[in-house]
């Protein structure tokens, strides 16, 4: 079942465009991230999806609704958790989540939601105390008060230390698994790594990569690194390699393959190939390759 | 029931913020009750001009309680990005902005009615003599004054001018319901009789009904069209 749907989305402010021809598609349950350098339009898309910005061209149907026009309807089973939003400062975390509660058909009880957040301990404490990783805590907390069936996160553990960013994983994954479509925004690439099954990447608000995670890295095929033995000349290595440092990179669609044909080269020599690595392609990499960034 | 939900958090939040409370509460009821005492002791028609300056005050009441209230209510919610987050939730934007609106004519009409029951009992002002008129003049022109303030805050480039904003519509509702003794030429007092807050004095002064409805009909339907272009967050 599509839960997101989006069609050639395109915005512009005041003549600039910051999404452009934006389309694809998010099944229900899967958690897809939307990655991207500051700038090329991620938040621009999510606001777009979430009915707070009305598209230029182009359409958005979350669960089949229109999200400008059925804003209300669509409300009932999203929740949003903005970039950046402001709270009431002087009002407790347990106060905003019982106001915000007002605000939700069929509340969470506002314990469940802070324990979710893992946000329980400050329940008493004003938000103007709050740390940068407790406010973001509390903006989940929000998030997820209506309990959502679709889950819309723009960059949701920016400021937060390791342990609250592995908290949140634990969190969004445990939710798609009981089936709630989550769309996530990110620029720490291996947070989408770990969490998506999906992924678009944007830049100058077009998409420039998509489709699933496993498909997309492996298509971009893997390395194998290692020290270069003393005397080698490069050229006589059986597969091309580039230099990085006192490393030869070589750079292959089966880097296991790779790694064999060269260990079983080495041996025939006598040779060792020390600080030997042999990876598959990471988010960094295909963000590397996009055009404009320098190697 | 969100609308409620919105009215409440509206509530709450004036209540809440002390400095404001000064501004929009002790300000205008001291001037409100103030100005009758004063008239009432030091004029030999003392009762007659207390009267008529109270019904003159209404209408500081009206730009101080209502319009700045709210327009300093809404844009500093719409520089936090609370309205934003507002948007997030089950609130259409029409209840966000009516519940806001609500809110601050409860206040209003409570200070007024406060102020109405101080100055019979410090200066010898008479209750109204027809109370149902008052009280529509005083609901129907609050909640147009709370409408036009919801929509001036789209000119109001930031929270902290919000207030500095207000003071020339202030000014001149005073002066143009005689709050403020100023002579002024005819021309003048001719253009100031046709703001909203002239409307709510001239129906409780003098008891017009059908000019006094015409004008905040004109002026509440003015104001919903502004409303369109009310900016949900603040300038980038
Ligand atoms: N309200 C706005 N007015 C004008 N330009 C904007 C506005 N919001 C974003 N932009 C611009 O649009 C582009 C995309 O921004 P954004 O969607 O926030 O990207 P991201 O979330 O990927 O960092 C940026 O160049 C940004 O400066
Ligand atoms: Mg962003």
């Amino acid at each position: 079942m599509t839960a997101i749907q989006v069609r050639g989305l395109g915005k512009s402010y005041g003549g600039f465009p910051a999404v452009r021809d934006v389309s694809f598609e998010v099944s229900q349950g899967e958690i897809f991230a939307l990655l991207g350098r500051n700038g090329s339009g991620k938040t621009t898309t999510v606001e777009l999806l979430t009915g707070l910005r009305r598209p230029d061209a182009g359409t958005v149907r979350v669960h089949g609704l229109d999200p400008v026009a059925d804003r209300a309807a669509v409300r009932q089973r999203t929740g949003v958790m903005l970039q950046e939003a402001g709270f009431f400062p002087d009002l407790t975390v347990a106060q905003t989540v019982d106001t915000w509660g007002g605000f939700t058909a069929a509340p969470r009880p506002g314990g469940e939601a802070l324990e979710l957040a893992g946000l329980s301990a400050k329940a008493g404490t004003r938000v103007r105390q709050l740390s940068g990783g407790e406010k973001r805590r509390l903006d989940l907390a929000l998030a997820l008060l209506g309990r959502p069936d679709v889950l819309f996160l723009d960059e949701p553990t920016t400021g937060m230390d390791p342990e609250g960013r592995r908290d949140t994983w634990q969190v969004i994954r445990e939710l798609a698994g009981r089936g709630t479509t989550v769309l996530l925004t990110t620029h720490y690439l291996e947070e989408a790594q770990r969490l998506a099954s999906s992924l678009a990447v944007m830049d100058a608000g077009r998409i420039v990569a998509s489709g699933g995670m496993a498909e997309t890295l492996a298509a971009r095929g893997g390395r194998v690194a290692f020290r270069l033995p003393d005397g080698v000349d490069p050229e006589s290595l059986p597969l091309p390699v580039t230099r990085e440092g006192d490393l030869a990179v070589c750079r292959a669609d089966d880097p296991d393959l790779a790694a064999q044909t060269l260990l079983t080269w080495a041996a025939g020599r006598g040779l060792r190939l020390a600080g030997l690595e042999v990876r598959a392609a990471t988010l960094e990499d295909l963000f590397l390759d996009l055009p404009g960034s320098v190697r | 029931m969100t609308l409620a939900a919105a009215y409440n958090l509206g509530t709450r939040l004036f209540w809440r913020d002390k400095a404001m409370l000064f501004a929009s509460v002790v300000t205008p009821v001291g001037l409100a009750v103030g100005m009758p005492v004063l008239m009432r002791n030091v004029t030999s028609e003392g009762v007659t001009a207390a009267t008529e300056i109270f019904q003159g005050t209404l209408a500081i009441l009206l730009s101080i309680t209502t319009f700045m209230n709210i327009a300093v209510a809404l844009t500093g919610r719409r520089d936090q990005l609370v309205l934003k987050r507002l948007r997030t939730s089950r609130l259409t934007d029409a209840q966000i902005l009516a519940g806001q609106i609500a809110s601050t004519v409860t206040q209003t009409v409570a200070l007024v009615a406060l102020s109405t029951v101080a100055v019979r009992v410090l200066a010898d002002v008479p209750f109204p003599p027809d109370p149902v008129l008052y009280a529509a003049a005083v609901v129907l022109g609050s909640a147009v004054m709370a409408v036009l303030g919801a929509a001036y805050t789209a000119a109001i480039p930031r929270a902290e001018l919000a207030a500095a904003y207000t003071m020339p519509v202030f000014l001149l509702a005073a002066v143009g319901a005689g709050a403020m003794p100023i002579p002024l030429p005819g021309w003048a007092g001719t253009l100031l009789g046709l703001l909203p807050t002239s409307a709510v004095v001239d129906a409780v002064a003098r008891g017009d009904v059908l000019a006094p409805a015409l004008n905040l009909a004109a002026w509440g339907a003015a104001g919903l069209v502004a409303l369109r272009w009310f900016r949900w967050e603040p300038r980038r």
